[in-house]
């Protein structure tokens, strides 16, 4: 698909505009999801990233306007053949702000400072929260390279922390002993980062209708 | 509408390209020379029972407005007055009205394309109002413009000056540089259709219908290569409009309708911004008031392809009535409020009952101008 806005035009400078926007949305959707993960999980005080934090969530926000209206005047320009390709940018904007979205909602909860569990608990955390800040790099550098087996491995590993992610709610929901309210809404976060950077990657694989669902299981001999 | 491809890169296509535009504006030339000559061809009889009516300035302006609604482009309209009044049979003081006509009727695109947000009320509204506001404008325009002009010729006097200085005394002759190889492209034409057989009132039809069909030919590839050439600076430009007003929005219409020689092109791409909601009304008027500017060169290209300087001179008019009409109401916001407000009071009215539309459509392009014919006839 990304092959596709592509081919419509390296030469349309709006078009190579919005890619690198997007790709500006990307680098700050990082730079909030490690502020406030590491708010959580690293032993920064929440009052030092916040007006960081929230800048740059905004800088976020105004970017994906920014790219709606490129969009919107690209496709009053260019007609209906530019459509889909627009659709599914418009599509991957609202991905990407919604990184930013998800680091605020981990830096509530760093700021409410809640238990978070044993050392264990904690060092399992903090592997999953690294793991989910490179996922954002490799999404960012696989939109650059168009590159679709790539693209396939990494979705693979999106599975697989979503899996894993799911497993702690599920865990944390049926608790008895300690209060891990604050773990199971953090890995929910940490899942819909993943989701949300998986969702990018996987306009390079699947067709336009199918984004937004390319984890789910397909009919047999589909 | 089509869509243009992407901008393509200075090379072969670029090339070819712009080799097609210009043969096919030296195509768009001799289809003037054409229509003028036509007339010429049907003896001053013919041709004096044909234009009697629009002496009548009414009828002119109504002439105007119908012509445009029914061919969809002000270009082409403007450019037959030009090849008109040109080959001396209409004058400018009857030419003037139906020059005024054309600015009304080309407004009509727009319209049609607001009519497609029609589903949605908020959208709609601001389409509707975007696309009305061009019109509103217009008659105000006409409104004040044209009696003062019958009255005192604030127009058609410095129109008149601007000719003597450019292409000397008027009526006279007018010498422009390109004017041997039209000529002498009509004459080929001319003599080929002698050829086949046609003389008289056969050969005089032909050559309209050659001339007219040329003109929009021309005119449609014209449109449709230069959009292809500049379609990269033009998104560049809408982009940097969207958010600034005033001079910047004006230049920025004028330049695009000058580069694509189609007003309705810049204006029908405001209407999806406006309906958006990404570009403001504020912000999209004065970029079709540039446009309205913009396509004033047209007539001007026309004019140096016919054989009187009276050709010149309408296309100065239709010139000097845009540029005034932004000069006068632009620049005072109490002004500028009037069509603006209009526009967006017919556009809730609109909103509210689609019904609206369709009597403001059949109203303003269709009933005002039969009406106009109407109330002419019966006073002849």
């Amino acid at each position: 698909m990304m092959r596709w806005l592509q081919s419509l035009g390296p030469e349309s400078r709006s078009l190579n505009e919005i890619h690198s926007q997007f790709l500006e949305m990307m680098v700050d959707g990082r730079h909030v999801f490690d502020a406030a993960a590491n708010a959580l999980l690293g032993g920064t005080a929440p009052e030092v990233i916040r007006d960081d934090l929230f800048a740059t969530d905004r800088r976020i926000n105004r970017t994906e306007q920014a790219i709606r209206r490129e969009i919107v005047v690209h496709g009053s320009i260019y007609g209906a053949a530019t459509f889909p390709a627009l659709l599914v940018m418009m599509s991957l904007v609202k991905d990407a702000e919604r990184i930013g979205d998800y680091a605020k909602n981990l830096y509530g909860l760093a700021a409410a400072r809640p238990p978070l569990g044993g050392d264990a608990e904690r060092k399992a955390m903090i592997d999953l929260k690294d793991r989910v800040s490179k996922l954002i790099v490799r999404a960012h550098g696989l939109f650059e390279s168009q590159n679709d087996s790539d693209a396939r491995a990494f979705l693979e590993e999106v599975h697989q922390i979503e899996g894993e992610c799911d497993a702690q709610v599920d865990l944390g929901l049926h608790a008895r002993k300690d209060n891990a309210s604050a773990r199971v809404l953090a890995h929910r976060y940490f899942k819909r980062v993943t989701s949300h950077t998986g969702n990018i990657v996987s306009s390079l694989v699947v067709p336009l209708d199918k984004l937004d669902y390319f984890d789910e299981p397909r009919p047999k001999g589909s | 509408m089509d869509s243009p491809s992407a901008t393509p890169r200075f090379g072969p296509e670029v090339f070819l390209r712009v080799l097609l535009v210009m043969a096919l504006l030296v195509g768009f030339l001799v289809a003037i020379q054409c229509m003028g000559g036509s007339i010429k061809l049907m003896g001053k009889e013919t041709s004096e029972s044909l234009f009697r009516g629009v002496s009548n300035p009414f009828a002119g302006l109504a002439v105007g407005i119908l012509a445009t609604v029914l061919v969809q482009s002000s270009s082409t309209t403007t450019s037959m007055i030009v090849a008109l009044v040109g080959s001396g049979e209409i004058s400018v003081e009857s030419a003037v009205p139906m020059i005024m006509g054309a600015n009304i009727g080309t407004t009509i695109t727009n319209t049609l394309v607001s009519v497609g947000h029609v589903r949605q009320s908020a959208a709609f509204r601001r389409a509707f109002a975007a696309a009305t506001v061009h019109d509103f404008f217009n008659l105000i325009c006409v409104a004040v413009f044209l009696p003062l002009e019958l009255l005192t010729g604030f127009l058609s006097k410095p129109a008149l000056y601007l000719t003597e200085v450019l292409a000397g005394a008027p009526g006279a002759e007018y010498k422009s540089p390109i004017k041997g190889a039209v000529k002498s492209a009509y004459k080929s034409i001319l003599h080929g259709l002698e050829n086949l057989g046609l003389e008289g009132t056969p050969l005089a039809l032909c050559m309209l219908t050659l001339g007219i069909g040329m003109t929009f030919f021309c005119l449609i590839f014209i449109t449709k290569n230069m959009r292809t050439l500049i379609v990269g600076p033009l998104e560049q430009a809408m982009n940097n409009s969207l958010r600034r007003s005033g001079m910047i929005g004006i230049v920025v219409g004028a330049a695009v309708t000058v580069a694509v020689q189609s007003s309705s092109i810049t204006t029908s791409l405001l209407v999806p911004l406006c309906a958006a909601g990404i570009l403001s009304l504020e912000n999209a008027f004065p970029i079709m008031l540039g446009a309205n500017i913009g396509t004033t060169v047209t007539a001007l290209l026309a004019s140096t392809a016919v054989d009187s300087s009276a050709g010149l001179t309408i296309a100065l008019v239709h010139a000097l009535f845009n540029v005034a009409g932004t000069v006068c109401i632009y620049p005072f916001r109490a002004v500028r409020r009037v069509p603006l407000a209009l526009a967006r009071n017919l556009a809730i009215a609109a909103s509210r009952n689609p019904v609206y539309v369709l009597f403001y459509v059949l109203g303003a392009f269709v009933g005002v101008p039969l009406v106009g014919i109407w109330i002419t006839n019966l006073f002849q």
